[in-house]
């Protein structure tokens, strides 16, 4: 399975990629043709549209597609797509939501966007001040959202906001599932980035956007746990993109090392690369175990919290390290528009700041440890 | 209700708050009514560590809508959450 997503993401995923990275440009059609083998369902069930992969299952054919897929960018997009809203509706929206909306996001026709970051609220991500209240009809929705990921392109977005609750309780925070042609739903303008730029990203408005009563996604007030629980699965399985990335440009390292040659011989053999590149080869082993690891645990209900942050940091501050050894590497060639690793280091730099930063991580990592 | 049932959650949480959350404070500071988020002795991922055990400790299970930080705000609200659920068995 692996080595198929693998294929399917080098023959179809990765032609055209520096021409996407360097416009900007996200292609539907290859959004689409991900949707034929159910990239952006490989977790989800069957009988919703998904492949039904178990988490381990899933993080391996991941693997695959970081291996395969250059275009960092919409690697990115399929998978927030899928873990920071296909997972929350199908663990917590309604059987009607999950029937009308899971078989669309999983075949390639719906694309979702993940809105929760606000412009003063980044990690404190649960002081949102974006307000959902009671109506008639169901509820309205009024705030601003920022760093929305696939928001330009996206048919629906799944956003939190605080709820006020029933006499004179405080807000609590409520996700919500709610269709781009809203009226009162505005998409921003895209915002242009150093990293995965083929994943498209925008600030999206709620003016007075009125949302039917079945727009709430599981119950009043469980935004919080579900917006915790859609983290643990992007930090767990994101790794796994990771991972398949170190693995190709470890290969790209040491083809380069063994045919450059300096002073008579390959550069290969001397330790000043060679052990840089076994570096690469640790780390990539490391963070194969760790998201495997983090993978396996979301299979528990609630112990999936501290192997995500720790394989979410671990797995993207090697794959920054192992994108500079590469170019260190393979030096000015290394930087390079075209080299095969300039536009990962350039990617990978994101990895340490979605899902959470690793600031952020860590300070998870100490509450776990009772700090 | 049973009471001893009622006082043996009650310590039993009590117990893991202190041991997890104000080791080296002096216990007198937890009180029942305690406001566990604003006195600062939980957040979100210790709220989600207390569910976690009191889970596996009384085998009963929160929802998403149950964890908010209002709803478990403090010692009595932890434990009649849990004697609630272990009545609907």
């Amino acid at each position: 399975m692996r080595d198929d997503v693998a294929s399917f993401a080098r023959d179809e995923l990765t032609p055209g990629a520096e021409a996407r990275d360097r416009d900007s440009a996200f292609s539907s059609d290859l959004w689409r043709r991900c949707g034929t083998i159910q990239l952006q369902g490989l977790v989800i069930p069957t009988e919703y549209g998904g492949r039904g992969l178990d988490p381990v299952s899933a993080a391996i054919a991941l693997e695959g597609l970081g291996f395969g897929c250059e275009d960092g960018g919409l690697a990115f997009a399929l998978c927030a797509h899928m873990l920071a809203c296909c997972v929350p509706v199908w663990k917590h929206g309604s059987e009607e939501m999950k029937r009308a909306w899971l078989p669309g996001l999983c075949d390639g026709s719906l694309i979702a966007a993940n809105a929760m970051t606000e412009p003063s609220s980044g990690s404190d991500a649960l002081s949102l001040e974006t307000k959902a209240v009671r109506t008639a009809a169901g509820f309205r929705l009024s705030g601003h959202k920022t760093f929305v990921s696939n928001a330009p392109v996206a048919h629906v977005i799944i956003a939190y906001a605080a709820m006020p609750g029933s006499d004179d309780a405080p807000a609590e925070v409520t996700a919500f599932l709610i269709p781009r042609e809203t009226p009162g739903v505005r998409i921003g303008d895209r915002m242009e980035k150093m990293s995965l730029r083929t994943c498209q990203m925008s600030d999206v408005r709620f003016e007075d956007a009125e949302l039917p009563a079945d727009s709430i996604i599981g119950q009043p007030g469980g935004g919080a746990q579900i917006f915790a629980e859609s983290m643990d699965w992007e930090r767990s399985l994101l790794g796994a993109l990771h991972v398949g990335a170190m693995e190709r440009i470890l290969d790209r390292a040491v083809a380069f090392a063994r045919a450059r040659r300096a002073g008579g011989e390959s550069i290969g053999r001397l330790q000043a690369v060679s052990h840089r590149i076994a570096d690469m080869k640790i780390r990539l082993e490391a963070a194969r175990l760790l998201t495997r690891e983090a993978a396996r645990s979301l299979n528990s209900r609630r112990s999936s919290g501290l192997p995500a942050a720790i394989s979410k940091v671990f797995a993207s501050e090697a794959l920054v390290k192992s994108a500079t050894d590469a170019v260190r590497t393979m030096g000015g060639a290394g930087i390079l528009v075209g080299s095969g690793v300039e536009r990962t280091l350039r990617d990978a730099v994101a990895a340490t700041l979605y899902s959470g930063t690793n600031d952020i991580q860590r300070n998870i990592i100490a509450r776990w440890l009772g700090l | 209700m049973n009471a001893s049932s009622d006082s043996e959650v009650k310590s039993v949480v009590r117990q893991f708050i202190l041991e997890e959350f104000l080791y080296g404070e002096d216990p007198a500071a937890l009180e029942d009514s305690t406001n566990l988020r604003a006195a600062g002795i939980l957040d979100s991922i210790a709220t989600v560590r207390v569910v976690a055990f009191l889970e596996e400790r009384f085998g009963v299970e929160f929802e998403a809508h149950e964890m908010g930080a209002e709803r478990l705000s403090s010692v009595s609200d932890l434990v009649a959450l849990v004697m609630a659920k272990r009545g609907a068995h």
